[in-house]
């Protein structure tokens, strides 16, 4: 073993000594080993050796990143550029109708309530319609501003600012291409179609437009257009042939105004590659295309457009058929289809729009009814019932050639007499009458009278001539009706007007009447709450009292009753919204037979009869 | 508003963006006029960044993704520039650093945001601009009178978020 060996066991001191030097140690024999240890061995220089070694200039991985621009994809939406029109010279702060005109300001912030009493700001925000399905269309409707705001930008002059409820009526119109408005009468549908043809107009989504309305109501519709949208030019098809067809197929005429007659006849004799294509088409009193098969009907369906809106506060005055003809007219149900109640109800909550006055005009003046039951005079009693006798007889003989016509001309011939006697001029209601409009005229009120007869109007007028009547029926000219209007609103001495159900129902603003007086009831209690209303409507400033004349033990009485019976039928069609003012039905040939006892005897007992339409009938009467 | 005259307009940009879940963010550009009409709208399909992306970009991540990524590639894509674009996400605000329309961020001017340099009150907001771009608020304030005080900027924002989430439940939703 050699020194070196030895040192190195002892610097590893955990090497293991070879038991054979321990025991060779133990017998006193001496090992050779370095005396002083190992620090010789660190003098000893180090053999060193060199070599030539390249670098390697190349490393094998080197991680990197480049900040690129991820690509991103765009979905684009261009909203069409709106027409743009002459601002309104607006000269004066009053409209021709006498109302005060108020600049609507740009709306209030919308804030959150706070505690110094600022409440936020109701918005209507236009959603997009249930059948639009593609994505732009539907952010065309998102990406609207709210209309308060946007109607504001307009600076509309108006006689008062919107409702809430009218805003979004405005904007469900707006948003539909299918719609029927069915508001109660004076709840202003006239308003909200023309501020939503307004913005369909500046928002480049309709260039070209056609309402349809009665020819009554054309005078009505051109001077709420001026009120509402005066900067929009209107023009009325009027004329002979050669130049209503001018206008109906001129390109560039925004807003057409027609009259279902001039609609029915035109458009038929225009060639279909003339035919007019419209944005929009609306009806007003739509209920004058209830019967489907009718010429009207056809017509109205046969104009080309891409929207079309129904206007009416009477959806169904008869029968739920009556919907179907106005919901195949929007187009939502195929050609002749027949929907149930059930898909009747279904269509209804997404094509109508229907508020009351009960439900949205909670702050307005009431309407109070009150029903004068009055007893015959002597002498329309004894006409009365001889005439009553005398004519269920002859009803009676006449066997089975009886038909719903002989009992419709007895009950006629029986409502002119609870009018008055025609032998004496007897007349209750005329008692009646007379003592109230002395309490009316003594304080300055004005007040509206409705019969069902021009005859009647007639007779009463000179009666009446202390409280200077005018007359407004279908026997006075188109041209004189808006003169005789104006000066019963301006002349304080002209303090009742005596207007027939067919002229004076629909679409007049006679708010500053606080009185109305239904002298004998029409056939269907809707048209004598279309009348009613037009005296209470949005800008009444008091209650509205309304009387109806009922004469006792009579047949008024009896079709009140079963008018009233069946009222609540067809209810459920329209949902909630009814209050039953407007709901009702007319009275088939069974109930007109059942009046007298009689039993039908048509084969068809079920068809519906009456008076000719309202709006031709009493004046011919 | 009419007495803004004919020649004078001011066109606005509404910028929003918004997380779909699991799939990253969009962004919508919404343009109008002056009066708050819609004139032309903008938005992404979702843009999501990678964990690299992730990592290097660390905080500024959300900047640089909503502000540079998706801002810029909108504005890009708009034909009609705005004068000013109006967001309500500070992240935005790093737009105006790739751009030289002035960006700025809405609040409300009852809230308790002090005026000061950098700061603009227009119609019912108070806008703040980038840090590095106060001036902005002294370009913008030439043409302050076109629009009314009454006017809301944080309305159109609210119709951007609708439409970004209609575009999602129609398109990305699928």
């Amino acid at each position: 073993m050699s020194g070196l060996e030895s040192d190195n066991a002892a610097e590893n001191p955990g090497d293991v000594i070879d038991p054979a030097l321990i025991r060779e140690a133990k017998r006193g024999t001496r090992v050779d080993v370095a005396q002083t240890g190992f620090n010789p061995a660190l003098g000893r220089c180090p053999a060193i050796e060199t070599q030539t070694v390249s670098l390697n200039t190349v490393l094998d991985f080197v991680p990197s990143w480049t900040a690129r621009r991820i690509p991103v994809k765009c979905i684009g939406l261009t909203l069409p550029e709106g027409m743009e029109f002459l601002p309104p010279k607006v000269d004066t702060t009053k409209s021709s109708d006498g109302f005060e005109l108020k600049r609507i300001g740009p709306p209030k912030k919308v804030v959150e309530e706070t505690g110094d009493g600022e409440k936020p700001r109701k918005v209507t925000r236009i959603k997009p319609p249930s059948d639009a399905l593609s994505l732009q269309d539907r952010l065309f409707y998102l990406l609207q501003p709210p209309l308060e705001s946007w109607l504001a930008e307009q600076e509309l002059i108006m006689p008062f600012e919107p409702f809430g409820y009218q805003y979004e009526g405005i904007a469900w119109l707006f948003s539909s291409h299918s719609a029927l408005l069915a508001d109660e009468m004076g709840l202003g549908k006239t308003m909200q179609t023309i501020t939503a043809i307004r913005l369909l107009l500046r928002s480049g989504q309709a260039r070209r437009i056609v309402l349809i309305c009665p020819k009554p109501l054309i005078p009505n519709w051109q001077r709420e257009f001026k009120m509402w949208a005066e900067e929009l030019p209107v023009v009325t098809v009027e004329g002979n042939g050669p130049r209503r067809r001018m206008l109906w197929t001129m390109p560039g005429i925004p807003i057409l105004i027609a009259n279902y007659e001039s609609m029915a006849r035109d458009i038929a004799e225009i060639p279909e590659d003339e035919q007019p294509k419209f944005d929009l088409l609306v009806l007003d009193e739509a209920q004058r295309i209830k019967n489907r098969d009718s010429r009207t009907a056809e017509a109205a369906r046969s104009i080309k457009r891409r929207r079309s809106w129904a206007l009416t506060g009477t959806p169904i005055e008869n029968r739920p058929e009556e919907l179907a003809a106005l919901f195949e007219f929007m187009e939502v149900i195929p050609k002749a289809a027949n929907p149930d109640l059930r898909q009747l109800s279904k269509l209804a909550k997404q094509y109508i729009l229907r508020r009351t006055k009960d439900l949205v005009m909670k702050d307005m003046p009431p309407r109070i009814d009150r029903d004068a039951e009055l007893e015959l005079t002597d002498a329309q009693e004894l006409a009365y019932r001889t005439a009553e006798k005398e004519g269920i007889i002859q009803l009676n003989d006449m066997g089975d050639t009886i038909t719903v016509q002989h009992v419709f001309e007895l009950v006629l011939r029986l409502k002119q007499i609870t009018n008055f006697d025609p032998l004496t001029g007897e007349s209750a209601k005329l008692e009646r009458l007379m003592a109230d409009m002395e309490e009316i005229g003594a304080s300055g009120g004005k007040a509206i009278l409705f019969s069902q007869w021009t005859k009647t109007i007639d007779w009463l007028a000179p009666k009446l001539k202390e409280f200077n009547p005018l007359i407004y029926h279908g026997g006075v000219p188109t041209k004189k009706r808006e003169p005789i209007l104006a000066k019963f609103k301006e002349d304080p001495n002209a303090h009742i007007l005596l207007m027939s159900y067919g002229t004076g129902a629909v679409g007049l603003n006679l708010q500053f009447a606080g009185y109305v007086f239904l002298f004998d009831r029409w056939w269907n209690p809707a048209i004598e709450d279309q009348a009613i209303n037009r005296a209470h409507r949005i800008g009444v400033k008091n209650p509205v009292i309304v009387t109806r004349f009922i004469s006792k033990n009579t047949i008024e009485e009896r079709i009140d009753r079963v008018l009233s019976e069946k009222r609540a039928l067809f209810a459920a069609i329209l949902g909630d919204g009814n209050n039953n003012n407007d709901v009702s039905l007319g009275m088939n040939a069974t109930e007109i037979f059942g009046l007298f006892d009689l039993k039908a005897r048509h084969k068809n007992g079920s068809k519906s009869i009456g008076p000719k339409p309202v709006e031709q009938a009493t004046d011919a009467a | 508003m009419s007495g803004a005259g004919k020649t004078e307009h001011l066109r606005l940009g509404f910028m929003e963006t918004m997380e779909v879940d699991g799939r990253g963010h969009i962004g919508g550009l919404l343009i109008t006029n002056q009066n708050g009409r819609p004139l032309e709208f903008q938005c992404t399909t979702p843009v999501k960044p990678n964990r690299t992306q992730e990592i290097l970009f660390g905080e500024s991540l959300r900047a640089w993704l909503l502000g540079e990524l998706i801002g810029s590639t909108l504005l890009d894509r708009v034909s009609i520039k705005p004068n000013i674009i109006i967001t309500s996400d500070p992240n935005l605000l790093e737009l105006r650093n790739h751009t030289s329309i002035p960006v700025a961020c809405a609040a409300d001017a009852k809230t308790r945001v002090a005026e000061q340099g950098g700061t603009l009150r227009l119609g019912g907001s108070i806008l703040r601009f980038h840090g590095s771009h106060e001036l902005d608020a002294q370009t913008l304030s030439k043409q302050k009178h076109l629009i009314p005080d009454s006017a809301d900027l944080a309305e159109p924002l609210e119709r951007v978020r609708e439409a970004l989430a209609e575009t999602v439940k129609t398109v990305f939703a699928r």
